[in-house]
């Protein structure tokens, strides 16, 4: 029946282009049909693993999807009595086998690919010219992020590394789980109390990234943002003396670690206002409340996160002086 | 051998057979069946509900349209409410009600413990949702309610309690129905009924009920030692005094996968039955079908951690998740494979029933193939917990698990009921929901690729991100009017519909021998089972007879 070859070659052709044209469409990656665009080795290989797998599936979507859809339009019903019956084919052994195996090979070769890649997506290179890899200690928070830079310095919410530079990350939690994730520099890893974890990236061009907490974890978990800055040699190593400065690093704090609930001038937000609370200026009060954080049910509801557990003397007396003179308005008067 | 004629009927108080007491003190596996399944549709519809107030709130950007914690809540109770409250107990329902009549007994194996399950269902699910009103709120860590999230300290108050409580009920109420399933089916079948001869459907529900029985106790653990944990003062999940969050992670997947499948396995059941008998043709490939079934039960129990990737398990764990991750994609594409085979030269008739095992062919496919990015541990860094995950599961438990339960309702509804659900009305909503399906789930997909992580709040990004999300919501409005046709179908046809009759579908299996609705005692009498499709055979030796005489 050369017309009806003719016609099935012509659906092939068919779906091969759509399969083709959405291939297309997810390698261009944008409008969300491939994983952000990559700036670091590791994200790379990510996405040319999508990429693959995009293409096998594809193809497999078309084949499939349009089987279905040819047959339900060739073989419907179009008038036939209900009795009226298909021949009754009940089994055939040797397409059973190839449908087995088919999906068998598909796999394997993603399988494969993915293994192949995997070196270069998981393993922290050595960077031996460089020193080796600049290590970063991430410590997720309820609800922010807090990096140790090696020289001891830290950031809030802000991670700044040299551009090319291998930078290795080692990820803690100090409250629930948290997931450390910034798409274009890789994949997530999870901040889980009790275990470390790490990855890596080397950012292959200058900018800022964006970062989100990838696990949930409580009330501000959407809030719960980093951005990567990746700058030049010069701007990182002033960048690390800036924050060396009590009152630059305890905005930073202000801002990640107590604005996110208590609004940005301490007058109340999600939590209560602050900004009139002698706790504030009151050295063991608030080292307490920032360590154990508070729970309770009655009087009324109140939960806060214990923000400031594992904190370094210098964090707390930087966020002592910015309290100090930036944020309390004294004790209420006439109350 | 007339059923009736056995014993005389047992005396009954007269306070028993009130209209509402008789449903109380039911133990009939059909009044049973039909309690689960309307309770069960009833959670659909209140978790449906607060599916709906989610993507309100997410239809723009910086929306502050209910409480941050009102939003934690809703999407808990979203999530255990469809997963525990809606499939697993409706599957439960529709087997009640099927499977002694597909297998041609006379009732459950254990009329009084099918009836203790149905009421701890009912008890837990109230439970689940009293909680509302709880000190502190529902629960509000999740589905899964990782620890220590979902400890004391970080999740004050008693919603989290109340939830484990409800679990533990709806878990005892599992247990209890799959251990009667499997009594039922194992030794109550026909004369004839060999295993190569059981209607698919009751293949499914057997993989069901053992899955169900090995995955509950797990998760009935885990929520145990978070009690413990949460009341009593000890460690379990507590790094910080020697616990191990990532124990409970590994105990809740171990559950969490199986469970995936004790919700799909019912669907591609229903699937085989319907497909063929709207096709005029035997399901192509039996026995590559059953056999898929218990390759998928089997592999299900080894794939747990690939929901946990990005936790950080030695790499060779990682990759042995992976590889037996994909491994289960190859029954389960047998399955989609046999039944399109299935249609191929068939009489298609695209009733409603027809339709809903289409459009599950359809999206079930975008799901399974979806799931290949996430087996694949590298790309699951990327996409994990992400809006990608949300679009991938909606595929699966939604284009699944959903589209099954509705084509299972309008094939069997005439059989349960005694009248035909309206044509018209269902062909409206079939569209209604799929078109609303794929316009809500689809964009999500992109959403996550461009990094939006699940359970978000809320979101400051506008372009592309604020398209997809209102995109996402208007489907849901859809989806939910789609809904209410089915609402208004039942109402039109509850006393109006036409009588079904026995066999309106001219089926094959036993449950069309008997009336509609079936008499208590299901049967007078159960022909020899001589194949699979035990009334196809008795219409042939009837026409055979009449061609004679």
């Amino acid at each position: 029946m050369p017309v009806s070859v003719r016609r099935r070659a012509l659906v092939l052709l068919l779906a091969l282009g759509a399969a083709l044209a959405l291939a297309g469409a997810a390698y261009a990656g944008n409008g969300g049909f491939a994983p952000a665009t990559p700036h670091s080795p590791n994200a790379s290989g990510i996405n040319d693993s999508y990429k693959l797998i995009a293409l096998f599936t594809g193809i497999i979507f078309v084949i499939v999807e349009g089987a279905l859809i040819w047959f339900i339009f060739r073989y419907r019903n179009r008038g036939r009595p209900r009795t009226a019956e298909g021949p009754q084919i009940y089994a055939h052994t040797r397409l059973e086998l190839m449908w087995t195996a088919a999906p068998v090979l598909i796999l394997a070769v993603i399988a494969a690919f993915v293994f192949y890649k995997l070196p270069g997506i998981k393993n922290v290179p050595a960077a031996k010219a460089q020193g080796g890899p600049l290590v970063i200690r991430v410590e997720a928070h309820q609800f922010y992020w807090q990096f140790t830079y090696p020289d001891g310095a830290t950031s809030i919410d802000e991670l700044h590394v040299p551009a090319n530079r291998v930078v290795r990350v080692d990820i803690h939690s100090e409250d629930v789980d948290h997931s450390w994730w910034v798409p274009e520099l890789g994949g997530k890893f999870d901040a889980i109390p009790g275990v470390t974890n790490h990855t890596w990236f080397k950012a292959n061009r200058m900018g800022t990234y964006r970062g989100q907490c990838g696990e949930f974890c409580g009330v501000f978990h959407a809030e719960m943002t980093a951005r990567v800055v990746v700058e030049s040699d010069a701007a990182y190593r002033s960048y690390l003396a800036s924050v060396r400065d009590p009152l630059i690093l305890g905005g930073q704090e202000w801002r990640g670690v107590c604005a996110k609930c208590h609004g940005l001038s301490g007058r109340g937000g999600y939590g209560p206002n602050i900004a009139v609370n002698a706790v504030l200026v009151e050295h063991a009060g608030l080292l307490r409340i920032l360590e154990h954080g508070q729970n309770q049910l009655r009087p009324v509801s109140s939960y806060m996160p214990p923000v400031g557990r594992g904190w370094t003397d210098a964090q707390v007396k930087a966020l002592e002086a910015y309290l100090k003179t930036r944020v309390y308005k004294g004790a209420p008067s006439g109350g | 051998m007339a059923a009736r004629a056995e014993a005389p009927p047992r005396y009954r108080e007269d306070w028993r057979r009130g209209r509402v007491a008789s449903w109380v003190t039911t133990v009939d596996h059909k009044r049973i069946g039909i309690l689960y399944m309307v309770t069960s549709l009833v959670f659909f519809g209140a978790g449906g509900l607060l599916a709906l107030l989610i993507r309100a709130q997410l239809a723009t950007p910086d929306e502050h349209f209910i409480t941050r914690n009102a939003y934690n809540e809703l999407f808990t109770i979203h999530g255990t409410t469809m997963i525990f409250l809606f499939i697993v107990p409706f599957w439960a329902g529709l087997a009640n009600f099927v499977v002694p009549l597909m297998i041609g007994a006379r009732d459950m194996a254990f009329p009084r413990l099918n009836a203790a399950s149905y009421w701890f269902f009912l008890f837990g699910g109230a439970g689940m949702f009293l909680s509302f009103f709880a000190s502190g709120g529902a629960a509000k860590a999740g589905w899964y309610s990782y620890p220590p999230l979902s400890e004391k300290f970080y999740s004050p108050g008693t919603g989290q309690d109340i939830w484990i409580l409800s679990l533990h009920l709806v878990a005892i109420s599992s247990v209890l129905g799959a251990i009667n399933f499997l009594c039922t089916i194992h030794n109550m079948r026909a004369a004839g009924m060999s295993w190569m001869r059981i209607p698919l459907f009751v293949w499914a529900v057997e993989i069901y009920s053992i899955l169900l029985l090995l995955a509950i106790p797990v998760i009935s653990t885990a929520l145990t030692f978070l009690l413990l944990d949460r009341q009593v003062g000890t460690h379990f999940f507590d790094p910080s005094n020697g616990g191990s969050a990532v124990l409970y992670q590994h105990l809740f997947w171990f559950f969490g996968h199986p469970e995936v499948y004790i919700i799909i396995l019912p669907a591609m059941g229903v699937l085989s039955e319907v497909i063929p008998v709207f096709s005029r043709k035997p399901i192509f490939g039996y026995k590559a079908i059953a056999f898929s079934t218990v390759a998928i039960g089997f592999y299900s129990m080894l794939v747990w951690a690939h929901h946990m990737f990005s936790v950080g398990l030695p790499n060779f764990l990682n990759v042995f998740f992976m590889l037996s991750s994909m491994v289960i994609a190859v029954p389960t594409g047998v399955k989609i494979f046999n039944w399109i085979a299935t249609t191929w030269r068939g009489n298609l008739i695209l009733d409603t029933p027809m339709l809903w095992a289409l459009g599950f062919l359809c999206v079930f496919t975008i799901g399974g193939l979806s799931g290949i990015f996430l087996a694949a541990f590298p790309v699951d860094w990327q996409v994990t917990d992400t809006y990608y995950v949300v679009a991938h599961m909606h595929y699966v438990m939604f284009g699944g698990g959903v589209f099954g339960v509705f084509a299972a309702l309008f094939y069997w509804w005439p059989k349960i009921f005694g009248r035909l659900l309206d044509e018209r009305l269902g062909k409206m909503q079939f569209w209604l929901v799929f078109i609303g399906f794929n316009l809500t789930f689809f964009p999500q997909h992109m959403l996550g690729l461009m990094g939006m992580p699940r359970r978000n709040f809320t979101y400051s990004h506008h372009g592309l991100w604020e398209t997809y999300n209102l995109m996402s919501s208007i489907g849901s409005g859809i989806m939910a009017i789609g809904f209410l046709v089915f609402a208004a179908n039942v109402v039109k046809t509850s006393r109006s519909g036409p009588r079904a009759g026995n066999d309106p579908w001219i089926a094959d299996t036993l449950e069309w021998y008997t009336t509609s609705p079936p008499p208590e005692h299901n049967f007078d009498r159960v022909p020899y089972v001589t194949s699979a499709r035990p009334l196809r055979d008795l219409r042939r030796r009837l026409a055979q007879a009449d061609a004679v005489g």
